[in-house]
């Protein structure tokens, strides 16, 4: 096991949102907590799946993490370095080192510039280089990704959902990072494509040693390119372990439900009834429902069916993340 | 494929022309489909296979300028029989010169009016339609329940305001959507993305439609959602019995709730049949491109050993320059060396190969 790339201690990122002067002028301004004391690491050359459902922060992780929204409070260490308060100056040789691929293939790719200015520009940013070895480096880089080169004259528009994201992951490797946040890679992607791109992430991270913060909602994904997952509910993560053994024995009622919820699973089509009366107490994911205590007890069925504990809902004991066993940790009173 | 046909469509071929190209794009390329009273059936394949357009060729959105369409698509319900696209082809004129399309002149208004007559008391009330992104198909400026009244309204003339806002209440707790006399007053950016598609589905159905088309309905939605919408569709499918059409890239969710599915590859089918014998993984007699789709899909065993996906190789198939072969050819994996000849340069039809089961490959037949 090798050392850790990143940490992230505490991590806290609040967003304000103003409703109007008069609110403001009485103090009514409403703090959206979308990532709320967050902490974890990550060591080289492994992945760290991120998974939750949209709006439990995990984007806005990855965001802060690259420095691309500053945070609340809390601390941000890459290679042993606090990078958390560093000016844009002090942040630009760092970017060498991690890079994010970003979820929306076609506002992440420029429109108007040729998949070679995308490259050529990624990798002269950084670094003075001259004419034949931007070349050499472009075709370097097309093979590591598995791209014709015929698509360097092309235009963004002009390629397919699994070329796009193959730009995008070149262009992350162009300056040579070995930190990666991929933020929803796969999805937008059809299976036989997201089947590509799973397997050359795969690739890089044995060839280039890199690490990965994996972003997804898809959970057989996250499960099947992650060494660790952590699941976030509601700003703060609520599990935390090996991925094999998160999917496995979830410990935390919303990670079971979650794993349970997968469309497909063999088993739901023989526990039906039983699967379809718990998902109707199901409620919705809101996030300005004032909560107090746990964040997951007005959805919970173990809280529903140990009787509505005062525990859960007492904003004293509201539950942190403990260990349950080795190298797996949950933020649960009743753990499952 | 036994039952009373409600949709049959002939020989579908829906173009656009490319001017740069000076060459049509062939969205749909011969498509041959039946949809039975009662049945639902799915519709798969990878981006750009055609699946989309083939929901909006039957629907008669397909106006553009560039669009041109061609085939027979035959509608039968209660009291009404035609064919979709009658007689639209007169609207277009084609000019071309050495095999080369050079121009296409399309009488754009008089193809809209015709579209019009021939869709106008059938669109939104006999088929209606649930688009990909709910929150882009709803108004952003109407409360939800006057939206689904509003479609009420237009369709049953019968009908007074009170009346609809009932029968709009009465959708509204079909599709689950929680206090539904609260919500009939939000707007669509008050609501999460898994209630705007109740609300859509509720709209869709609130005109009791003999057809109704479901446009990749699940994607774009968490897991819990979506396999929670997946539930409602099931459910809404043995209550009211409504023949679908589940166009969808997620194949688990296609073989939920589909009993027949078609294959769609490059704009045409490459295999049609029972949804249960198509999309069983142990099932042998298959297209290579249906084998390799459900082999993309990450299994049990996949995850627990961390191994590497099977992928397709290469790329959808570029509809301009179709091959004279099988279109499937570039990516194929089982082709052997006996039928390689056939594959390059002939394309197979699609044939039975058991009942109910339609194979496009040379595997199959010799």
């Amino acid at each position: 096991m090798g050392n850790s790339i990143l940490e992230v201690v505490n991590l806290k990122k609040h967003f304000f949102q103003s409703r109007g002067l008069f609110s403001t002028l009485r103090g009514q301004e409403r703090i959206i907590p979308a990532v709320d004391d967050v902490s974890f690491y990550l060591k080289e050359h492994e992945t760290l799946g991120l998974v939750g459902e949209s709006g439990s922060g995990k984007t806005t992780v990855g965001r802060t993490i690259m420095g691309l929204t500053p945070a609340t409070s809390g601390r941000i260490l890459f290679a042993g370095k606090d990078i958390t308060a560093l000016s844009a100056r002090d942040f630009r040789p760092l970017r060498k080192e991690m890079q994010m691929i970003f979820q929306d293939l076609d506002a992440a790719l420029n429109p108007k510039m040729r998949i070679r200015a995308i490259l050529k520009e990624a990798i002269s940013v950084h670094r003075d280089i001259n004419g034949g070895q931007v070349d050499r480096k472009i075709g370097e880089l097309l093979e590591q990704v598995n791209l014709k080169e015929s698509k360097l004259t092309n235009f963004p528009h002009e390629l397919s959902g699994g070329e796009k994201r193959r730009v995008g992951i070149a262009r992350a490797l162009a300056v040579g990072a070995r930190f990666l946040v991929a933020d929803e890679p796969t999805s937008a992607l059809d299976v036989s494509i997201q089947a590509q791109v799973v397997n050359l992430l795969k690739d890089l991270q044995t060839d280039l040693g890199l690490s990965y913060l994996f972003i997804s909602h898809d959970l057989r994904i996250v499960e099947l390119v992650s060494h660790k997952v952590a699941v976030m509910y509601l700003g703060k993560i609520v599990e935390m372990g090996l991925a094999n053994r998160i999917a496995e024995e979830p410990r935390h009622p919303y990670t079971h439900i979650l794993w349970s919820s997968l469309v497909d699973k063999e088993s739901r089509e023989a526990s039906r009834t039983s699967s379809g009366e718990k998902s109707a107490d199901w409620g919705v994911f809101d996030f300005e429902r004032a909560y107090r205590g746990c964040r997951f007890a007005p959805r919970c069925p173990v809280y529903q069916a140990r009787g509505r504990p005062e525990k859960c809902t007492n904003p004293s004991t509201e539950p942190h993340l403990h260990d349950i066993a080795e190298a797996h940790k949950v933020a649960c009173h009743f753990p499952l | 494929m036994r039952g009373v046909p409600i949709l049959e469509i002939e020989n579908l071929r829906t173009y656009f022309y490319a001017k740069s190209k000076q060459a049509f794009i062939r969205a749909v390329d011969g498509v041959n489909l039946q949809i039975n009273r009662g049945e639902t059936l799915g519709l798969v394949g990878e981006s750009g296979s055609g699946k989309s357009i083939t929901a909006l060729s039957i629907m008669g959105v397909v106006t553009a300028e560039p669009g041109v369409i061609s085939g027979k698509i035959d509608f039968k319900a209660e009291g009404i029989e035609t064919d979709l696209l009658q007689d639209l082809e007169h609207y277009v004129h084609l000019k071309d010169k050495d095999g080369r399309v050079m121009e296409v002149r399309k009488d754009c208004a008089g193809w809209q009016k015709q579209v019009e007559r021939l869709m106008g008391n059938i669109r939104g009330k006999e088929i209606s339609v649930i688009f990909q992104n709910p929150r882009s198909s709803l108004n952003p400026f109407i409360p939800i329940g006057k939206q689904i009244s509003e479609a009420i309204l237009l369709n049953s003339p019968g009908k007074n305001r009170r009346e609809a806002k009932q029968r709009a209440l009465y959708w509204l707790e079909q599709v689950k959507i929680d206090s539904p006399r609260l919500r009939f007053d939000s707007y669509p950016y008050g609501l999460s993305g898994g209630m705007c598609q109740r609300a859509m589905v509720a709209m869709a159905l609130a005109s009791e439609p003999s057809l109704l088309i479901a446009d990749e309905p699940t994607t774009g939605l968490d897991a819990t959602i979506q396999s929670k919408i997946v539930d409602l569709l099931q459910e809404l499918k043995s209550a009211f019995n409504v023949t679908t059409m589940l166009i969808s890239h997620d194949i688990e969710v296609i073989k939920r709730l589909s009993d027949s599915a078609a294959v769609m590859y490059g704009g045409t089918l490459m295999e049609y049949g029972p949804a249960g014998d198509i999309l069983r993984v142990e099932r042998e007699s298959k297209h290579p491109y249906t084998a390799a789709l459900l082999a993309s899909i990450p299994s049990e065993k996949h995850i627990k050993e961390k191994a590497y996906l099977q992928a397709i190789e290469g790329d959808v198939l570029d509809t301009i320059n179709t091959p004279e072969g099988c279109r499937f050819y570039a990516r194929c994996n089982r082709i052997t060396e006996g039928i390689r000849g056939k594959c390059q340069h002939h394309e197979p039809d699609l044939r039975e190969i058991s009942p109910g089961h339609c194979v496009k490959c040379w595997l199959y037949f010799d």
